[in-house]
């Protein structure tokens, strides 16, 4: 680790490649030449063109990570609903019955697809596959909580749930996110969404718990808010929604009347999705459609 | 007198005048074959940081070292770490350890060592950048990420969990981490450095938690930040084009005032080297 930049020095290049993009990048070589910037590789890509039509036949398709239950079963269930087409992905899709009987009544719209969000060169394999295949609203829908019991201050961290749960909740979508880009800049929609968590919002943090997930939880809002910013420059719009508590097994345990139910939940991130244009990218969107302070 | 009998009276007098000195002992910590390096009679306000062989860590260590504190600076190496071993050199209230913060067994065989010692203030100072060109968009280095997430957030985590009982037992309790503006999802305008970012934003919650979970227990839990100043951790060719870069001398100087400034009312929060505060 020899050669570490600081966050600040980092921000006067990037503030400078900014001008530099901006003049056209004719000269002031050498800061070009010694910086390798996000911004810079990502305006180097060709997307390609891959929608045959934008008429009133195009079919827009939702790609949603951890599918198999709860609200990533609900989201696939009611895009396909509208009419979308579905790419479902899922750990263990042989075990995913609920997934598998929506993929009898729309066979043509709902495709299955086994992906552990953390296995990279899996996901690498699947965005190969779809390479040719607009994506308007790439969903990151996966996460893990790690157990409440995992994440006693003082009691009992388990450092090594700390990592997984860093892995499926923060790193994954950015992983999936570097992945599939360019199938989102190719699409009608153009959305990245991840579904964070109140819980991430350090502002509202008001009791200690869940030392894991909450962290988690704000790298993941981190990680979004810059790559809204980096993505803006090709139209795509990137945004965190919130469920509220649901009513599915990840909040198994607690009271039921303390829980939204599962098909609100998902219709209010929908409405929330649709909602967003470019102008609000990067948001922490509540499901009441309020925004939620980092 | 033979060297054992002198040995085994010094032991007995150390933890005697430990016992006099009514601070009793902190944990065991499971570890009770690891010698405990015993308190002096005369109680001294004490401070701990990691990451001191260099840059504002060893400025953090010359700093209290001028107000009389005492002082466990730790780093990874300490054998090459000269102007720490130059500053301690001379000074039996300065205690040099190895510890690399991600080694989580060295972590608790350093609390033990020191469970005699009360520790009045915590200062999480060890972190890295990553190198940008680790972070980059279209060539995320995703092995980086976990050793970052490893030094600057959990590192310091860890650190309190191994040393609250050493921080409860002291006069000012204060459990400090360096944390960095760049952690503010909030201030983000230009897209990079995912890595050493989301590490930032990562431990502030985690402390903003553990302010919250210590707070009735008068442990005050704080994050302050130096601003960008003149160390390794900016290469140096960097550090020519940055305009008004802080000197590691001042930057630290801010950093304990504003450490100093904290109490159980402002616990949890995020300072600015100048006093104010960063929004998440």
């Amino acid at each position: 680790m020899s050669s570490l930049t600081n966050a600040v020095s980092a921000l006067w290049l990037a503030a400078v490649l900014a001008l530099i993009s901006v003049f056209g990048g004719a000269a002031v070589s050498p800061v070009r030449a010694a910086a390798h910037t996000g911004p810079q590789i990502l305006d180097q890509q060709e997307v390609p063109v891959l929608q045959e039509s934008l008429g009133e036949d195009y079919v827009p398709t939702v790609l949603i990570t951890g599918s198999n239950r709860g609200i990533g079963l609900e989201f696939a269930r009611q895009y396909l609903e509208r009419g979308w087409s579905v790419i479902a992905t899922a750990r263990r899709p042989d075990a995913a019955e609920a997934l598998n009987a929506l993929a009898e009544k729309y066979p043509d719209r709902l495709a299955i697809e086994q992906l552990d969000v953390t296995d990279h060169a899996r996901v690498d394999a699947l965005a190969a596959k779809y390479a040719d295949r607009p994506i308007d609203v790439l969903l990151n829908n996966a996460g893990i909580g790690g157990g409440s019991q995992n994440q006693v201050f003082a009691q009992k961290m388990d450092y090594a749930v700390f990592e997984e749960v860093l892995r499926v909740n923060a790193v994954a979508p950015l992983k999936i996110t570097e992945a599939f880009w360019k199938q989102v800049a190719a699409s009608r929609d153009k959305k990245i969404i991840t579904v964070s968590s109140s819980q991430g919002s350090i502002e509202r943090a008001t009791r200690p718990s869940l030392y894991f997930y909450r962290s988690s939880k704000a790298a993941l809002n981190m990680v979004m808010r810059n790559l809204a910013e980096l993505l803006k420059r090709r139209e795509i719009i990137v945004g965190l929604v919130n469920p509220g508590p649901t009513d599915t097994d990840f909040m198994a345990g607690l009271p039921k009347s303390m829980l939204r139910p599962t098909p609100d939940a998902v219709a209010d991130m929908l409405r929330n999705i649709d909602g967003l244009t470019l102008e609000t990218t990067g948001s922490f969107l509540q499901y009441d459609g309020s925004i939620i302070p980092w | 007198m033979s060297s054992t009998i002198d040995a085994d009276r010094r032991a007995l007098l150390a933890a005697l005048a430990g016992l006099t000195a009514s601070w009793g002992t902190i944990r065991p910590a499971g570890a009770e074959d690891i010698e405990a390096v015993t308190a002096p009679a005369q109680p001294r306000t004490t401070v701990l940081i990691t990451g001191s062989n260099r840059g504002l860590g060893l400025e953090f260590a010359r700093q209290y070292a001028a107000r009389d504190w005492r002082i466990i600076a730790t780093c990874r190496r300490p054998e090459s770490a000269d102007q720490l071993n130059e500053l301690a050199s001379g000074n039996p209230d300065m205690f040099v350890e190895a510890l690399d913060v991600t080694d989580h067994e060295a972590v608790d065989r350093l609390a033990a060592r020191y469970r005699q010692v009360p520790i009045d203030v915590l200062v999480n100072n060890a972190g890295i950048g990553g190198g940008m060109e680790n972070q980059l968009f279209g060539r995320l280095q995703y092995e980086v990420f976990s050793t970052v997430m490893a030094v600057n957030a959990v590192g310091p985590i860890k650190m309190a969990e191994a040393f609250i009982e050493h921080v409860k037992a002291s006069g000012l309790k204060k459990i400090m981490t360096v944390s960095s503006s760049q952690g503010s999802i909030a201030q983000v305008n230009m897209p990079m450095l995912y890595w050493y970012r989301s590490s930032k934003s990562a431990v502030n919650m985690l402390m903003a938690n553990l302010a919250l979970q210590l707070k009735r227990r008068g442990v005050t839990v704080g994050l302050v930040t130096p601003g960008a100043t003149a160390t390794d951790f900016i290469a140096e060719e960097f550090r020519k084009r940055i305009p008004n870069i802080r000197q590691p001398d001042q930057a630290t100087a801010d950093m304990i005032r504003n450490i100093d400034r904290f109490t159980l009312e402002t616990t949890g929060q995020f300072f600015n080297y100048d006093g104010s505060v960063l929004p998440w």
